[in-house]
């Protein structure tokens, strides 16, 4: 079922804030904001915020022990060799090997993470809402579903009143994001 | 599931390595054995350790992968003696007409492989040479003359016998002379048999010719002593020794019998306290002025005035006769006083070919009776019976047509006879010339009739070293190439339709067999054949007294007199020998002793010398016309002279020593009669060219750094471990993070007495025959890529003019705490529970960090394919030459890296020998192929867990110490200081 | 705060964020010009011939090259710790300038680590073409199979370079890629060319900017540049590890893991310098990478040179504080004064005395004087290496393996080759990717520009 969108246009960060503001306020339905580059007032606005740090500390522990285990297994127990009248487990020569493969695991794992979460991998084509986007305008994206159409009208003309340089209504079959 | 990969571990490892051992009940053993061991003790790390063992023995399959050539396989119907994989050993002995040994030959699979010193024989014990070492790869050498010919055109041996016979018939009736040329020989069957033969003949002469003569020593004491002999030294004996120009631990006469009775008298371990005096007067750097206790610097043509001036020395405090005659440079009295002081306990020695030194140097030691014990007539050595004169008038008759049949066998006159081109024509116009040679020289081709004979590996023969000791030699292959051995031939030649094995067994049965006490001549003959040696009572001969006409003459005689300019020293090179061998790579390829060069003879120079004529080493120097060399600056080296080395520069003896460096035999003058090895020449000069010398060892010094560490004999008497104070300091200052690994069954290790070790490079060779080391080439050793896993590093000390001079045997040090092993990244080298350093060629890659990480730069790298390829034609590349190799050793890889294994497989070999028998491994059962062919017995393996072992005894002497001890590297080789019989300790 | 007066606009000449899209996709749209053609034919002869010196190598073996038994490791090393040495500006830049908040970093940090990339896949040649069976490099994998020994050898160095060099190839390339998502995404949108459009739209994988994208993108760079800062650290530190954990004199000291972190820096920071000289020149720039930039860089580079000074001396000190007559030996007879005293003192004056020109602002603020100092210390970065890697081989323990080393050929052909190979690459990267961060030069653009106050 196809979803109707109220668009609107800034091109300047100030303004674009500003009806954010008033809009976040109002207590208006906002589905999203595109930016050029990321502003931060905007993520507190729109209480977005990201775990994937307290992921990456996870992926982090498990990689130690992990290497750490496979270390002490290969050379302790499988198949012990003496190098240079080392004994089996010569721990202080497993540091540098379990440094490198923690900091390895964790990017490869947060990689995947942040692709999975936010739909990010090649040929993937998310709903663009206005091009100009990522280049140099705000966009302000109203989820303007039928039952309240006024709703979505007033929200119109205040992002107009804030200095949107235009205000569109878009109709989209159905949403990638 | 890991154990049963591991069962399949083992299984890989082994089923190669039975298939090889064809005996059901021997798999069974070793399986029941191995199963039960894995039981036992079920920690992995031995059980892979002994797979690797194993897998050296499948490895060894691979490595002989390549089938003998077909004419190659001597037997068609397998005998039930050979069992694939499992070698056998033959004592035959080795005599190339220049050197002797009685040895054991190791064959696997019909093929020998390996050679070893007779411990049964006394001439040389279990030692032996580089060159009878490598002599083994000369069976396997592609220059080697395939069939008979004539006229260069190949033939039957029927039709070339059918033409020899009646040309010699032919010129018989006529009365015409009929020469047989040889090397000398001292095979007493074969002398009957040249008799036999020659007794057939109205004129027949038999000339014995030695490209490097004793002539003078054999007149000498023809006159003396009215016995044309060459007498047996016994260093063994002696207290002191003076030798003038004698190299008798490198080249003269017979070093493999000299060197174990010389290091006997240096050897400090069990207690003994005392040491031979040995004092060297010489002109260019010999291994025995290497080894002096004192060494002097002379001109050749001073060698008469020292000894004249020594003889009156002694003369005067013995109060005999003294005679006139001019004093030599230094003051000889202390010395005289020296030989004295140990009557019959001291020897003199003259390497010179000139009868009245010789005749001088028997005066002298008449005077100190050293016939007594130290100097033996009766006993004396057959090594060599050429006499220069005779060679001579013989080339002369060739001329002059007296001769008109010449049949030569393993001679090469026309490369090393001095004037060749004059025996050529005498040659030419000889009506029949037969040549008896095994591979190609220079004389081959210039004959009518080439008759090859075999390779001393395929022939029967019998050898009298010294009157009463005899060793036989029996074929330990047949035949490879369509050659008949020259006694076989002469029996053919003189009618006679035996064939000479039976000819000698009857000589034997007639000769030996009633006096051997035997009761069955059968029984008899195997026993001797086995043993390969016997022995017979010689009844001794009447006391020999000394003339002294000769005396009187020689001294008449006038003293050698200098020309200005330089005085040309022609060396015997310790590695080529005479040149008959020049074409073995492995020869060719040995650095000489002193110098650490190989590839090419030098010009060696003194430094003074070389800068008076602004020579570098490398720069080519113009000796004389026709003689241009690199110089070579070699300290020790007496001003105003050179040497430089014979056995080089052949123009037709096979691809290796065709036109490698400069052939000097043409520059040998003769006079009166002997061979001169030396000459005078005023037009040195710098033709300022350069080139690049191909030296496995640049730097001279020890920079100060405790290598080789050395006291002298003073010095040791009251404090043993002189010299060796660092030993204890490192050994305090030892502390370790980690526990130092226990070893519970076998630690083997090594050490080696740098008192005793001569640098003979006996074991270079040996092991790089066992451990199948490649030849790498003239250009790779100049690129510092020479192969060899253990080599004899040279130092200097004192000055260039008068320096000392160590020998230091290195390979690899097989430490404990080996920094190699930490740092192969796919742990291609790691650590044996029996104190290994292990290489596992088909797990390395190549990173070549190992080499890097180890501070003795033990480690070799294949840095190109040497194998199978054209770019190093060598005896690796050819499929004959690969028959010598060693099928208990992997042939590497080009990009592996490779080293000294303390021959793992023979330690592999008698352990499960032992393990079969179910004993315990006996200390000196297993002898790595270094310590097996050392002849001064310097190198002793052995387990150090044992404290009852030889080497664990030698490891607790406190003259012991390890190389690079303060790195804590904790080597399994011991080195003991070495002890010079001297006064003041060097600074 | 940043402080204008002081420092001047990040980004001159006022843009507006539409310019800077313009300014910087330009370059990909219009026709380079004659001397990127020249350039480019250059390199790729230099890397064809390398090709040819690699194919010579592998074939006939490692002999070809100047190596011997006593100095296993030849240029083929040096080259490596150069190469990987030079591997460290980009991540460094982006890294430690993200940490310490220099937001100037933005115009460069995508070129710095473009660089890295190119230059770690040329350091990663040496290591396996030194190999004597590269065709069993696999063996060095930790993996269970049936060769022998099970597994690797874990307390070998070169393992742990092997890891660490794998991994910073990696997470370095994923943090450029990162970075570039946004603006493949802008190229995306704005272009009209069809294929383009196709293209960056796989490659941008469906980036719109929305809020949700803005804040985990913001988040995981902030994980990945933390965890690339202490990979920075370690990489070369594991690198001087090879060297440290021998045993050879004048490698085996405890100072060589800052040391070579350090010299990484130093050289990298060099070359970037020198790439950003010849950017802006040809590619008139000078708005973004404004002369603060290199002047900013040059102070950095005079630090550097000092704390490199000092670690030579403190490296000759220790030799002879020591006491130790190896290390005696290889500092004061082989390099100052030995067979390799030119390497020495071409090093210490490249390296401590050149850079010390920045300190006259004239130097700083001349595009010559900028590129002279900073080749000069590329130079002298490489001599380092040397003195350390051969130097130390040719004469150690025992004077009877002491040689002496000659590089031939097919060595310095294969040097060659990994130069074309990096030239290659920047080149492609100037022609078809953004040279600059298009979205955090519009976060910055702000900055110090008159539009503030």
């Amino acid at each position: 079922m196809a979803r109707s969108f109220k668009i609107g246009i800034f091109d300047e960060e100030e303004k674009f804030l500003s009806s954010l503001r008033s809009l976040n306020e109002q207590e208006f339905m906002i589905y999203d904001v595109f930016t050029p580059y990321p502003i931060h007032e905007v993520f507190h606005l729109l209480k977005r915020r990201s775990r994937l740090p307290t992921a990456a500390y996870f992926f982090g522990l498990f990689a130690i022990v992990a290497t750490l285990a496979f270390l002490y297994y290969t050379s302790v127990i499988d198949w012990p060799i003496v190098y240079g009248g080392k004994p089996f487990n010569s721990f202080p020569s497993f540091i540098v090997v379990t440094i490198i493969l923690t900091i390895l695991t964790v990017t490869i794992l947060s990689l995947a993470l942040f692709s999975a979460r936010s739909k990010l991998f090649p040929g993937r084509d998310n709903t663009i809402f206005d091009r100009r986007a990522t280049n140099d305008k705000f966009v302000i994206v109203i989820d303007a579903d039928d039952r309240d159409m006024t709703k979505a009208g007033k929200a119109g003309s205040l992002m107009k009143d804030q200095g949107a340089i235009e205000v569109l209504d878009k109709e989209f079959e159905s949403i990638n994001e | 599931m890991k154990k049963n990969r591991k069962d399949q571990e083992e299984f890989d490892g082994l089923i190669p390595f039975n298939d090889e051992n064809s005996e059901a009940s021997n798999d069974d053993q070793i399986l029941e054995l191995l199963g039960s061991d894995f039981v036992r003790r079920g920690t992995s790390r031995r059980d892979f350790l002994k797979v690797l063992g194993f897998s050296f023995a499948s490895a060894a399959v691979l490595a002989s992968c390549k089938r003998p050539v077909l004419n190659a396989l001597p037997y068609v119907v397998q005998p039930p003696e050979i069992t694939p994989g499992k070698a056998l050993y033959y004592a035959s002995s080795y005599f190339d007409g220049h050197e002797y040994s009685g040895i054991l030959v190791k064959t696997r699979d019909g093929r020998p492989i390996k050679i070893e010193g007779n411990s049964l024989c006394s001439f040389n014990k279990e030692g032996t040479t580089a060159r009878v070492q490598a002599s083994v790869l000369s069976l396997y050498d592609d220059t080697r003359l395939k069939s008979p010919s004539e006229d260069g055109n190949q033939v039957s041996w029927d039709s070339i016998d059918a033409k020899i016979i009646a040309g010699l018939a032919e010129i018989n009736s006529q009365g015409g002379g009929i020469v047989l040329l040889t090397s000398s020989i001292l095979s007493p069957s074969t002398i009957r048999l040249i008799n036999e033969f020659g007794g057939r003949f109205r004129n027949f002469k038999w000339v014995q010719y030695d490209a490097i003569s004793y002539s003078a020593i054999l007149q000498a004491n023809d006159i003396c002593f009215g016995k044309p002999v060459i007498p047996d030294y016994h260093f063994e004996n002696a207290s002191v020794v003076v030798s003038v120009n004698a190299d008798f631990l490198g080249t003269w006469i017979a070093p493999v019998h000299f060197i174990p009775g010389y290091a006997a008298r240096r050897k400090l371990d069990n207690g003994e306290k005392d040491m031979v005096k040995h004092i060297h007067f010489e002109s260019g750097m010999s291994l025995t002025g290497a080894n002096a206790d004192i060494r002097k610097k002379i001109r050749p043509s001073e060698e008469k005035i020292l000894l004249v001036d020594l003889y009156n020395k002694i003369a005067d405090k013995t109060g005999a006769e003294k005679f006139p005659g001019i004093p030599f440079k230094e003051d000889l009295a202390d010395l005289a006083d020296k030989l004295i002081a140990s009557k019959g306990k001291s020897i003199v020695v003259s390497g010179t070919n000139n009868v009245e030194i010789q005749i001088i140097v028997n005066g002298i030691n008449n005077l100190l009776d050293s016939y007594t014990e130290c100097i033996d007539l009766n006993n004396n050595l057959n090594i060599a019976s050429g006499i220069d004169s005779k060679m001579d008038g013989l080339v002369n008759d060739l001329n002059n047509g007296n001769v008109k049949a010449l049949l030569m066998y393993n001679v090469n006159p026309v490369y090393d006879y001095p004037d060749a081109n004059k025996f050529l024509t005498g040659l030419k116009s000889t009506e029949l010339t037969v040549n008896m040679s095994d591979r190609m020289n220079e004389t081959v081709g210039e004959c009518k009739y080439e008759c090859p004979v075999n390779h001393f590996l395929e022939l029967w023969d019998d050898a009298e070293i010294i009157p009463g000791q005899l060793t036989l030699s029996q074929p330990c292959i047949s035949p490879i190439f369509d050659t008949r051995q020259f006694q076989d031939s002469l029996l053919k030649w003189s009618g006679n339709t035996m064939v000479y094995h039976d000819y000698l067994i009857a000589n034997w049965q007639k000769s030996y067999y009633p006096s051997s006490g035997f009761s069955d001549s059968g029984k008899f003959w195997n026993t001797v054949l086995g043993n390969g040696v016997y022995s017979y009572k010689v009844t001794a001969g009447k006391p020999l007294s000394f003339q002294k006409e000769g005396l009187i003459k020689a001294f008449k005689a006038p003293a050698v007199v200098h020309a200005e300019g330089f005085e040309v020293d022609i060396t015997e090179s310790v590695s080529l020998g005479t040149g008959m061998h020049s074409n073995n790579p492995w020869l060719m390829e040995l650095p000489d002793p002193v110098s650490r060069q190989c590839w090419e003879n030098v010009a060696a120079i003194s430094k003074s010398d070389a800068e008076k004529l602004n020579l570098q080493t490398g720069s080519l120097v113009k000796l004389a016309e026709g003689l241009i060399l690199p110089a070579f600056i070699q300290p020790g080296q007496a001003e105003g002279t050179i040497s430089a080395a014979l056995g080089y520069g052949h123009t037709n003896s096979g691809p290796v020593c065709n036109n490698v460096g400069v052939n000097l035999y043409p520059f040998i003058k003769i006079s009166n009669g002997n061979r001169l090895f030396n000459f005078d020449t005023d037009k040195v000069e710098n033709t300022l060219k350069q080139t690049k010398l191909a030296l496995s060892q640049e730097h001279y010094s020890m920079e100060g750094r405790p290598i080789v560490r050395e006291t002298v004999l003073s010095e040791y008497r009251n404090n043993p471990s002189s010299g060796n104070e660092l030993h204890e300091e490192f050994e305090k200052s030892h502390d370790t993070l980690y526990p130092d690994v226990k070893y519970d069954g076998f630690h083997w290790g090594v050490s080696i007495d740098l008192n005793s070790c001569v640098g003979c490079n006996a074991c270079v060779i040996a092991c790089q025959a066992e451990n199948n080391i490649p030849v790498v080439g003239k250009d790779e050793v100049i690129r510092k890529r020479i192969m060899h896993w253990i080599k004899i590093d040279r130092y200097y000390s004192d000055t260039p003019d008068d320096p000392k001079v160590y020998f230091q045997p290195l390979a690899c040090q097989h430490c404990d705490n080996a920094p190699c092993e930490n740092v192969c990244p796919v742990s291609a080298t790691n650590h044996s529970s029996e104190g290994l350093n292990q290489m596992t060629y088909n797990r390395c890659v190549g990173t070549k960090y190992c080499i890097n990480n180890c501070p003795y730069r033990v480690r070799r790298f294949n840095w190109y394919r040497y194998t199978n390829n054209k770019a190093f034609d060598f005896n690796s590349a050819s499929d004959l030459g690969k028959m010598v190799l060693n099928p208990d050793v992997t042939v590497r890889e080009r990009g592996v890296v490779e080293k000294c294994s303390l021959c793992v497989q023979r330690i592999q070999e008698k352990k499960l020998q032992a393990k079969l028998e179910n004993r315990t491994i006996a200390d000196y059962e297993i002898k790595t192929a270094c310590m097996q062919a050392c002849p001064s017995e310097a190198i002793v393996f052995g387990n150090l867990n044992d404290e009852k072992s030889k080497v664990s005894k030698l490891y607790a002497d406190p003259r012991r110490y390890n190389l690079l001890e303060e790195l804590h590297t904790l080597p399994s080789i011991g080195y003991l200081t070495k002890v010079r019989n001297d006064e003041k300790l060097n600074t | 705060m940043y402080n204008r007066k002081i420092r001047g606009p990040l980004i001159e000449g006022n843009k507006t964020l539409g310019q800077i899209t313009e300014d910087v996709i330009n370059p990909m749209d219009v026709s380079p010009g004659m001397w990127w053609f020249l350039a480019f034919g250059l390199a790729s002869a230099a890397a064809v011939f390398g090709a040819y010196c690699i194919y010579i190598t592998v074939y006939k073996g490692i002999g070809t090259w100047g190596v011997n038994n006593s100095v296993a490791w030849g240029w083929a090393i040096v080259n490596f710790v150069w190469w990987i040495g030079i591997g460290h500006a980009g991540t460094a830049f982006s890294i430690f300038l993200l940490i310490l908040r220099q937001r100037w970093r933005t115009s460069i940090n995508r070129a710095a680590e473009a660089m890295t990339v190119f230059a770690v896949i040329s350091a990663a040649l040496f290591p396996a073409l030194h190999m004597g069976r590269i065709w069993l490099a696999f063996y060095i994998f930790p993996y269970p199979n049936t060769r022998g020994p099970l597994w690797v050898n874990f307390n070998s160095p070169l393992f742990w370079d092997f890891t660490a060099i794998t991994a910073y190839l990696l997470i370095s390339v994923s943090f450029w890629y990162l970075g570039m998502l946004p603006d493949l995404a802008t190229i995306r949108d704005k272009t009209i060319s069809k294929i383009r459009k196709t293209l960056y739209g796989f490659f941008s994988l469906g980036w719109t900017g929305s809020s949700r994208h803005w804040i985990r993108y913001e988040s995981l760079s902030f994980v990945l540049g933390g965890i690339a800062a202490v990979l920075v650290v370690s990489v070369h530190s594991i690198v001087a590890t090879d060297f440290a954990v021998g045993i050879e004199p004048g490698w085996h000291s405890t100072i060589f893991p800052p040391f070579f972190v350090v010299g990484a820096i130093f050289s990298g920071f060099a070359m970037v310098m020198t790439l950003m000289v010849i950017i802006r020149k040809v590619y008139k720039l000078t708005d973004y990478i404004t002369d603060n930039h290199m002047d900013a860089i040059a102070r950095i580079l005079i630090f550097i040179s000092l704390i490199m000074g000092t670690a030579y001396l403190t490296e000759v000190f220790v030799a002879w504080y020591s006491g130790n007559e190896y290390e005696m030996f290889t500092f004061f007879r082989n390099r100052i004064t030995g067979d390799y005293k030119i390497q020495f003192w071409g090093m210490v004056v490249c390296n401590a005395l050149i850079p010390q020109l920045f300190w006259f602002k004239k130097m700083r603020r001349n595009w010559m004087g900028l590129l002279f100092v900073s080749l000069s210390i590329n130079v002298g970065m490489w001599l380092e290496r040397f003195n350390i890697v051969i130097t130390s081989l040719t004469k150690d323990f025992l004077p009877s393996n002491w040689v002496s080393y000659t590089p031939t050929v097919i060595d310095i052909g294969v040097f060659a080759g990994t130069v074309g190979l990096f030239g290659v690459g920047v080149l492609l990267f100037m022609r078809y990717i953004p040279m600059m961060a298009i979205s955090e030069l519009k976060g910055v653009a702000h900055i110090g520009s008159k539009i503030e106050d």
